[in-house]
């Protein structure tokens, strides 16, 4: 991951130090930036220095405002998790919840409703579900803000500024997670030890929730867990679009104005939280199935 | 016939049942008449169950054999009120158990009596526990629903259930969850879910086919045990014609969708009244050696959208007559005790 960012950024046709050195400057002192910046040196060595400074979580300065970009990423992460936790809090309850509506009346009327609906969800863009809740709900009812972030969460105008980012990034990811969650549901449906528990006596509704749902999660959880790539990338553009202080907003930016040190620190930060986040669902899933945990 | 699983165990000891009430008592427990149940599918509607009737006393152990897909499991189910709705349908008869017609109550009063008066266990004991809940919650569950006890008191008596079907260590084996426990065991946790709460009528489909031939004696050597202390009555759906020469007082053999014979086990072993059940017994497995199944008699399983008219067995008969083609014989009774649907019965009369 920190290999493919690096290299992306390589393959990018802007060369970095006349970016610096800015357009009245000559060729000599491009030439003179560039050795300074250790840019003559070849691709693998710059790799190898890079991932020295990295380690040492050196991540350099910004190009242009000149501030440590590690500086620059603390500033940005805590709006972006803000965002990211404020999405997934209400989309993945109400995902699970369709889902499972879905799956309990499969192949009736409600069942056709769900999965039409998400399947529009799975296919819309996240810019133009944005753009539409931007022109809609910002722009003619004027209802509510979509520009920046309010202040902290927990004040009233914090709360008003993250609902449309939120509503959007959230918004694509009810779909999947309903989808995901019907197919889990339907296949443990059909499971042996949810036949068991109906011999039993047990009400349907505790035989969905206690029994099936609780065994469904476990890949609900998983599938969840390999869509996390597709919400960070989800978070770039919901922060572009709604002017969201966050890691991505600040990636594209870095990366529009060729602030080679501050993409590369953005694009590290996302890897990384991938990684987390990966780590995180691991968790999740040992804590879900008792044949892991325990082992 | 009332025991109490919930008084303490005496020292070092099962927990007792006492013994069984009135074995002889002749009154039907579960009355089961023309029962039919229909699968709905686009190629048409599938008769699994076609017309069968059979009586369970009161304590007795009732054997049904067939060959696979004759309609044993959907009996059991339509008995349990588990038929899946759709595709399936209690098409046509009654259900009688302890005088009231199953097939008519609604979905809440037979939730009920299923796991209560009447359980049910299965023949794949590696798959029918949930993997996410303990095993003492699993025997709890049922226990707090039917018994209407708390959440301490339901464990003690899912300790003392664990202890009835003989697990060792059951204070530390009820907080296991499935995956710990070996077939054997989840069979025994299974047995226990079932008998938590004392039910009148246990439906046992095949409980020992799918565990090893040693594991098998145990399990029905544990269930003999179990009734003969509760009084519960059994039926017990197998293929394996030694489970039902070892457990079974009367066997109900099935042929596609219906009953063909019935009897005492000694009559259908001794005098068999049926060319199916013949057929069954030339291919008896012996007991606990190897588990084979039952159908090695010529032809195969008619095919379910176009059933052969008259007699089903007709084109795998040997005694097959003109009229088995035409007409479908009724289950009449041979001799006392002893029905077969059979035109030809008394067999006795044509061989030699
Ligand atoms: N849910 C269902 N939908 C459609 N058909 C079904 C369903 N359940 C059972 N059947 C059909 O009913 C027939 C009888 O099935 P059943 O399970 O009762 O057979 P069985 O006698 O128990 O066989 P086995 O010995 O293999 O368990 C089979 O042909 C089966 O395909
Ligand atoms: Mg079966």
């Amino acid at each position: 991951m920190l290999l493919i960012g690096f290299l992306l950024l390589q393959v990018v046709p802007t060369d970095p130090a006349t970016v610096l050195a800015g357009p009245t400057a000559t060729p000599a002192e491009v030439q003179a930036l560039r050795e300074s910046m250790g840019l003559d040196k070849p691709v693998w060595l710059q790799f190898v220095l890079y991932l020295g400074r990295v380690l040492q979580f050196d991540l350099g300065r910004s190009m242009i405002s000149n501030t440590a970009v590690i500086e620059e990423i603390g500033n940005t992460i805590g709006p972006t998790i803000e965002l990211m936790l404020a999405s997934l809090v209400w989309a993945v309850p109400l995902g699970i919840l369709l889902g499972t509506l879905a799956a309990v009346r499969r192949g009736q009327l409600l069942d056709r409703v769900i999965m039409a609906f998400s399947v529009a969800g799975v296919s819309m863009p996240i810019f133009w579900f944005g753009l539409i809740l931007i022109q809609y709900v910002g722009t003619a009812l004027e209802l509510l803000p979509f520009q920046g972030r309010g202040g902290p969460l927990w004040s009233l105008d914090g709360l008003r500024h993250i609902v449309l980012p939120a509503v959007t990034l959230g918004g694509v990811f009810v779909g999947p997670v309903a989808r995901m969650t019907r197919t889990a549901l339907l296949d443990v449906l059909g499971a042996d030890y949810v036949r068991t528990a109906r011999a039993k006596g047990v009400a349907e509704g505790s035989v969905v929730m206690h029994h099936a749902l609780r065994n469904a999660m476990i890949p609900i959880v998983t599938l969840v867990g390999l869509q996390i790539g597709f919400l960070l990338g989800g978070a770039v553009v919901t922060e572009t679009m709604f002017a969201w202080p966050g890691v991505g907003r600040m990636a594209v930016g870095a990366i529009t104005s060729a602030d080679f040190p501050l993409a590369q620190g953005a694009i590290l930060i996302l890897a990384v939280s991938f990684i987390a986040i990966n780590i995180l669902v691991d968790v999740l899933y040992a804590m879900l199935d008792p044949r892991i945990a325990r082992r | 016939m009332t025991f109490d699983i919930a008084s303490p165990p005496r020292q070092g000891g099962e927990a007792r049942y006492d013994p069984a009430g009135d074995m002889t008592d002749s009154t039907g427990l579960l009355e089961v008449r023309d029962l039919a149940v229909h699968f709905h599918s686009a190629e048409g509607t599938f008769k699994a169950v076609d017309g069968v009737s059979l009586t369970i006393r009161k304590g007795e152990t009732l054997g049904i054999v067939g060959e696979s897909g004759c309609g044993k499991s959907v009996t059991a189910l339509a008995v349990m009120g588990l038929i899946p709705r759709p595709p399936g349908e209690i098409a046509a008869g009654q259900i009688l158990f302890e005088g009231e017609d199953l097939a008519r109550k609604s979905a809440s009063e037979l939730r009920q009596i299923r796991g209560n008066r009447i359980s049910m266990i299965f023949q794949e004991p590696m798959t029918s526990l949930n993997p996410v809940h303990t095993v003492g919650d699993q025997i709890a569950e049922g226990i707090m629903l039917h018994q209407k006890v708390g959440k301490a008191e339901a464990r003690m008596r899912a300790v003392e259930m664990l202890k009835l079907v003989r697990i060792p260590a059951p204070e530390r084996r009820i907080d296991d969850y499935p995956h710990q426990l070996s077939g054997g065991m989840r069979q025994r946790v299974m047995i226990a879910i079932a008998l938590a709460c004392q039910p009148r009528l246990l439906i046992a489909d095949e409980p020992t086919t799918a565990l090893d031939v040693t594991i098998q004696a145990q399990i029905l050597e544990l269930m003999r045990d179990l009734r003969d202390r509760t009084g519960t009555a059994i039926m017990m759906i197998t293929h394996d014609l030694g489970v039902i020469a070892e457990l079974a007082h009367r066997v109900v053999v099935m042929y596609s969708g219906r009953v063909a014979e019935e009897a005492s086990v000694a009559d259908l072993f001794n005098d068999p009244q049926h060319p199916y059940t013949l057929g069954l017994l030339g291919s008896i497995p012996k007991l606990h050696v190897e588990e084979e199944r039952l159908a090695t008699i010529e032809g195969t399983v008619p095919n379910p959208y176009s059933m052969p008219t008259g007699c089903r067995f007709n084109p795998r008969c040997p005694f097959a007559i003109e009229r088995c083609r035409v007409e479908a014989p009724p289950l009449r009774e041979v001799r006392p005790g002893h029905r077969s649907a059979c035109w030809r019965a008394p067999l006795e009369e044509h061989v030699l």
